[in-house]
This record gives C-alpha cells, structure tokens and sequence, in this order.
C-alpha cells in the first residue's frame, strides 16, 4: 500500500483535480498567437474583471509575469526598478530583470511585516538632478502576500499609500500577487480594492488556487498590449493554450474559496509546532497559508529534520541554518496536519536520541 | 450546419486529437520546478533517444526553444552567431538574441534552397587577430526545413558539412529544427541521423506532429543543464507540466507517421494551382508541407485572394506584396 506523501514544501505541489482534468479534456481551443484560443480569451477576460483591470494576459509562470511586468514598465535604456532586498523578484526570479531586461534593481529592506519603509521608498527614487550619473526611477514593486517574511499581508491602506508615493513621482507600481487572493482573504478586503493602487499584479494560478501550470498578469489594455510581445519575445507565446486556461478557471472558481481553510489550517500547525519546545514559532506571524519556524536546540538543524521527515512522508522546506518552512495547501487535509505534526515529534526524538547515542559512543570511544 | 473551416495558414492550427485529450486528462504529474514531473521526465528522455542526443528538455515554444539554445551556446558577453538573413530565429522573433541575451547576430544570405554558401559561412567567421574590434563568433544556427524559402529540406551532406565547418573553428552547431520531422521524412533519412552533426537541435511539437503546446530542445546533458535554468530564468519553468508532455507524447506517436500524406496532399495543391493562369507556382519547389505561390496578374493582390478565400472558410496567408503562403497539415 503506497504510503500518502504529505506534502508541505510548496503550494506548488498541488495537483490538478478531476474536475480539471475534465475541463483540459474538453477545452474549446486554437491557435492563441495567430489568433485567439476562445478559452484563454474567457479566462483573461475573466481575472481582469475579477482584478478590477482593463485586460489580462496568462503566462507560464510567476516568473515570466513579473519580468514581463518590469520589462514593459522599464523599457527605456538605463531605468531603475524599487524592490524589497527579501522579494521573490529580486532573490529567486536569476536576477532576470537585469541578465535579461537590463533594468538596475535599487533595493530596500523588507521589514518583519513584508513592508518596506515608506520614507525609504521615497528616499530611493533617484533624482532627476543626478541624470547624468543615475539610472531613471520607473517603477515600484511590492510583494503581497510577502513570502520569504512568511507570508504576509500588505494592507489596502499601505498599497494605496506607496501607490501615491508612485504616483507623486511619475512611477509605475506592479504588484507580485502571486498569493494575493490568499491575502485579500486573510485581510478581508476584495482584491479588485486590494489592487487598485497597482499599475500591474502578476497572479498565480499553479499555488493555491491549483491549477497545473500558469499565471496570468493584470493591467490596462495598452500594458497588456506591451506584455503580450514581450511574453513572445521571451518564448511564452503558446499555441491552443486553452487547455491550461480551462484547468486555471476551475481553479478560480473551485478553490478561491478554500484559502481561508488553508489558513486556518496553518494555524493549526503552527499551534502544534508550538507545544515543542526545541522550536520557536510566532503565532502571530502567521497570516496565510505558511508557516516558518526555528530551531531552538542546536542539535536539530533543518536539514535533519526534513530528513526525518522525508522518511516519514512528510516534505517540508529547510529556509536556512536555522528554520524551515511549511506552506499549507487545499489538497492538505486536517488528518494530514495532525499526521504532520506527529511525525515531526517523532523526528526529534528521533534526532535527539541519535545525537545522545553518538556523543556517549564519541565519550566511551566505541563505534 | 457549421461549415467546417479549412484553416492553411500554418501548422500550428493543429487542435488536439481526442487520444490526446485522453492523454492529457489522464497524465501523471507533479511539480517539475521543486522536482520532476514524471511524465514530463519520461517525454524528455524519449525525444533524446529519438533524436540520438543525451538530454531534452520541454519549453513552452519554438521561440523559447531557439533562444534558450543560442543564449546557453553563448554565455560569454560580447558572443556572435552566425545565421540565415531569411531564418525565422533572424525575423520573426523580436530579435530577443540580442535584444534579451545580448548576442550579435551576423547573417549570410539564404538561398533559395535553405541552405547559406558554405564559403559564405566560412568568411563570416570572426578572426581572432581582429579581437579589439570583433564580438567573438560562437554559434552557427541552420534551420531545417527552411520556412520562409517555402519548406525547404536541407540534406544530412550540408548538415554535415557545416558541422564540420563548425568544429574546425571551435564552433557550436544549432539547428532550428521545428520541422525536422517534415525534414526528415521528405529525405528518407533518420532523423537522428539527419542532425547528428548538430550540437543542439529545436523541435517543434505543436506543428506538423499537432501536440497544443511546446517544443523540445535536445543536446548534451551539460548543455541541457545550462538550458533548464536559462528556461526557469526566461519564465519557462512550469509546474505540473506533464499534462503537455502527454499531448506531446500521443503527438509524436500517432502523428509523425502521417507527414509523408502531409507533403503528398501539399503537391496536390500545388499542381492544382498551377492550373490557374493567375499563379505561378515552381512545382519542384514543393519539398513538404508548405506550398508558396505567386500572383501573376496585377488584378489580384494576396491581400485580396485572402480576404475572398476567407468568406469561403479557406484561411492563407499572404506572405509578400505578392505571394502566398499555404501551409498543409493533417486536420
């Protein structure tokens, strides 16, 4: 009997439903670069009005959205884009923007929270004093929810504001909404009010929302018109697309409401994680749908423990020398977190009682 | 009652088959940028066997294909490539190379046959002596069949050829092979056969062989490592993408076979259009699935013809202030 592989890597490990499935089988299709593949035409048409935006444009992944995003803000020579030090773009997309886009990255400190400092924001846009030795300020990006800070949530409140700080000084603002629905539901707000301020969003589909593949980017109709010859450009031009559109709109429709239940579920594990005292977890941290946690006793290091995990079926993510992450999905069930979280107390004990064994057997000398 | 529409204007149109529709359903997946997707693995590792290269590797289209191929040959700043004048990589991809990777193009003119003169290539190689002044030559990129000289099939002796050429100047060798099945099956030779000299090799799967979506490159394992990233890093790394993989499995097992009906169907239409005295049409020129033809008579223009065949549900493509494109693929 093959055993169920719990796993809390990534919301990206999701795979598609029946319902899904059907929907690819049966997607109406054609040629989406010599004309217009009817499904894709559907869905895009849908998320932008489900974004409060002109038009949309589905791509193959998160990364290629938020390149096409900050090529099509920043396409002068010489342009500079405002990014948090702790962003998907800046840390995990190659430094694309730049190999690729030759747009410099100007960074700022992403605080606790996802935030970056407004008055830092403000302090980085370049002057049009110094043209002769800066690069040009186009565009701002936030990151909502924030991931490498555990999933937050940035307010309405303080989007609007940096869209104002954009706005005040003739810049752009796109947003990495790759799990914006997983905060525009932890935070209440409609996402079309969530995203107002934004220029641009880049949204996935292949997280939590479930669908096998793609994201799609958000705009006016003359940004979209730029993204969708820089999708080509890049390679994303796909011919009956269809097929992956007809599974992402299952994904909207079937899954959308079942994010707060992933966050619910998280808290449930992070509660768990709680109660073992080699682990320091801050409950208040977790807002959505992930959960960081650190290794409080120097014997367990993440990269133990998700070995033991990983023998025990459960995959999680080490995040550094000292934490790891777990991000929880619709296709996690309660029954999976309570799975998880007795196998991770078995794996210290067992990682505990390994450590006692080798340093007796280093003490007495024998193997 | 619909009338069916008879869509030539490329092969791209193919739809998915109902075996693929199955396939596609039914396929095992998992997430192929944390790990690999299994289907996807499966796909990859038999597109390689099937064109007698190392490695594959699956991207969301010939455009990626071709950009992913020359950026990993040329991964040094300040790298030229020498490719046809009339190639698609050259035209009808908004020039991404540089524009995007920053590699020169510097082009040799195609002739009618496809092919580039060999002693042409030769003389567009950069000499080192003029370092100070030269990007460095790294690539040379063929494409087979050649699309805008109408389907043109170049023969394994030229591949071979400028192989050799190739390695003698410490050369990568790349072919935009998007239709080297049509290629292949027009000349009769192995398609593994046909690009050995080839370091790397793009293959389309949503043309001729009909799969929705994608194409394949193919090449050393060390080559395709650099490619995965160079995908990832254009935005081509998706998730559970077997579901791709499977169309393109069924494509490649169930279609292929049939190109050979393609090329017999596409001269079919040719002799026919030789028969109106409006058109000229040079019959030899008709190697695959693609047939091109010239409007003899001011009267008709191709964006006229077109417009006129549209209201009759035949869809071309104008390719020139007076010529037409009409590409045939199974339906």
């Amino acid at each position: 009997m093959a055993t169920k592989v719990v796993d809390l890597r990534s919301d990206t490990v999701t795979k598609p439903s029946e319902a899904m499935r059907a929907a690819m089988a049966a997607a109406d299709v054609d040629d989406d670069v010599l004309g217009a593949d009817p499904t894709a035409c559907r869905f895009e048409a849908e998320m932008a009005r489900i974004m409060g935006k002109e038009a949309a444009l589905f791509v193959p992944s998160g990364t290629m959205a938020n390149l096409i995003s900050v090529l099509a803000h920043c396409d002068a020579r010489g342009s500079e884009v405002i990014l948090g030090d702790d962003s998907h773009v800046h840390v995990y997309e190659h430094g694309g923007i730049s190999t690729l886009g030759g747009v410099h990255p100007r960074t700022v400190p992403n605080n606790p929270d996802g935030t970056m400092d407004v008055d830092r924001i403000v302090a980085a846009i370049r002057s049009t004093d110094g043209a002769l030795y800066y690069p040009t300020t186009r565009l701002i990006c936030l990151e909502n929810t924030h991931g490498n800070s555990g999933g937050k949530c940035l307010t309405v409140e303080y989007t609007d504001k940096v869209g104002e700080v954009a706005k005040a000084h003739g810049l752009k603002l796109h947003i990495d909404g790759a799990r914006i629905f997983n905060a525009s539901v932890a935070l209440g707000v409609p996402v079309d009010r969530l995203v107002r301020a934004a220029d641009s969003v880049s949204v996935c589909l292949s997280k939590g929302i479930g669908a096998p593949v793609g994201s799609v980017i958000v705009g006016s109709k003359a940004f979209i018109q730029k993204a969708k010859i820089l999708r080509k450009t890049l390679g994303g031009g796909m011919r009956q697309v269809g097929v992956l559109c007809a599974a992402a709109e299952v994904g909207v429709r079937d899954t959308l409401g079942k994010l707060a239940d992933d966050h619910r579920k998280a808290k449930v594990l992070a509660d768990g994680l709680k109660k073992i005292k080699h682990f320091t977890v801050d409950l208040t941290s977790v807002e959505t749908n992930m959960v960081f946690f650190d290794m409080a006793d120097p014997r367990i290091t993440p990269a133990k423990l998700c070995q033991a995990l990983k023998q025990r079926s459960v995959l999680a993510m080490p995040t550094s020398s000292k934490s790891v992450r777990f991000v929880v999905h619709y296709q996690i069930s309660d029954g999976d977190i309570q799975y998880a979280l007795t196998c991770i107390e078995e794996a210290v004990e067992e990682i505990l009682a390994c450590d006692a064994k080798s340093e007796r057997c280093s003490t007495n000398g024998t193997s």
